[in-house]
């Protein structure tokens, strides 16, 4: 017999909140889970990157990822995933500010599973791209990582871009 | 090993009065840079400066202050421009996510990743107007994820990332940006840790011993020199991230 579903907090302002509400409408998550999706700032070049810019799109905004992991975890979560934009985690020209803020939350992730293994808490970090990443594919993804067995998945970034991002470095 | 370099180039080391600030410092001073040594601390910095000896220009710096951040490029503009800017200024105190108070995360965001953007958004131009330059970003092996360092480990992974970006963008102006990502490195920051941990800690590491000041210098001489390198993490860390690094799972 298969796990009753949960339902799965959401938190975060970002571009893909709509893609993950759907996706989990179909996901059927088994444990008490969270997905936070931040609110990455637009590209901008460097130049253009003024000190007040960069305390708001970079200071703030990883001010309120800290929140939103507060928040959830002061809940009963035993899964936790994040949902980031795959360009700016992969690296992009002019996307300096939106990388500071991905990067920072993948190793934020990372830290995050190391953190919370004893505490039974799975952390992963899923990146979509607009252009290859359906609600399908992602819930079926969430399912995975927030239905039965997910807790074996843990401190794992996984790239929904249909290769897009293959022959690169990953951070 | 040091190199012999053409005379006249100039760098900007943050954080230069520091363990491996200095180390970097020294090392670029004998390749032949002018070098801007830039630090908080007033007292450190001409004590630093003074001790390495040679083209060492002290300078007091905050990186969360923008006029003190402008101050410095100002300083390397009046020696002919910052060729090499190396972004070493960083502060290491943290604790577990759920007691992690926001404005230590704020602080550490401040002077470990928006400090050294805003650096190299204010050399940039001038690099690039030189004909390119290189900026180094000291990150962490934290990085990948440590226990306890929640503040620490996202700072400096969007350190990493921000490099990756601004390698992209910054190429076409002949600017290279990379990241060294140290290990555990005897510094007085490090001096404190409980020999338990200390003794766990070199026990993780493949080459036996802990990194030195110069182990570091040596992955920034390089890149400062490479400029067909760019975008990438260059991990000094004694092979720690490759095995077991023990501490991340410590209980």
């Amino acid at each position: 017999m298969s796990a009753p579903t949960v339902e799965a907090v959401v938190r975060g302002h970002g571009a893909a909140t709509r893609l993950v509400t759907d996706a989990l409408a179909v996901a059927r998550p088994t444990s008490p889970s969270a997905v936070v999706v931040p609110a990455v700032p637009d590209l901008r070049p460097l130049d253009e990157l003024t000190d007040e810019r960069l305390a708001t799109d970079v200071g703030d905004t990883l001010d309120a990822v800290l929140a939103d992991v507060r928040a959830v975890l002061d809940g009963a979560v035993h899964r936790l995933v994040f949902v980031l934009p795959a360009a700016p985690l992969m690296a992009t020209a002019g996307g300096a500010a939106a990388s500071a803020v991905t990067g920072g939350v993948l190793s934020m992730a990372r830290t995050l599973a190391i953190e919370l293994a004893r505490e039974q808490v799975a952390v992963n970090v899923v990146a979509v791209d607009p252009r290859a990443t359906t609600v399908a594919a992602l819930a079926g993804q969430l399912g995975v990582l927030l239905g039965e067995g997910g807790e074996a998945i843990t401190g794992q970034e996984i790239y929904l871009t249909a290769g897009t991002d293959l022959g690169r470095i990953r951070p | 090993m040091t190199t012999t370099h053409p005379s006249g180039r100039t760098a900007i080391v943050t954080g230069g009065a520091g363990g491996i600030g200095r180390g970097i410092v020294r090392r670029l001073a004998a390749d032949g840079f002018t070098v801007v040594l830039a630090d908080l601390d007033e007292t450190a910095v001409h004590e630093a400066a003074a001790e390495i000896g040679g083209r060492v220009e002290p300078h007091l710096l905050d990186v969360t202050d923008p006029a003190s951040r402008r101050s410095v490029v100002a300083r390397a503009d009046a020696l002919g421009g910052a060729d090499l800017l190396v972004n070493c200024a960083g502060v290491l105190r943290d604790a577990r996510v759920r007691r992690l108070e926001p404005a230590l995360f704020r602080r550490l965001t401040e002077i470990n990743l928006i400090g050294p953007l805003a650096l190299a958004r204010l050399v940039g131009p001038g690099m690039g107007a030189r004909g390119g330059g290189a900026i180094v970003n000291l990150a962490s092996r934290a990085w990948l994820g440590t226990f306890g360092s929640t503040a620490y480990s996202t700072a400096k992974g969007g350190l990493v990332g921000a490099t990756r970006s601004l390698a992209l963008e910054l190429g076409p102006r002949g600017i290279t940006v990379n990241a060294v990502a140290p290990g555990f490195v005897d510094t007085p920051m490090t001096d404190g840790l409980p020999p338990e941990v200390r003794r766990r800690t070199l026990d993780a590491i493949p080459v036996g011993r802990a990194g030195r000041p110069e182990d570091v210098a040596d992955a920034v001489a390089f890149l400062a020199d490479a400029g067909y390198v760019t975008g990438q993490v260059l991990v000094a860390c004694g092979g720690r991230s490759i095995g077991d690094p023990y501490l991340a799972r410590a209980s």
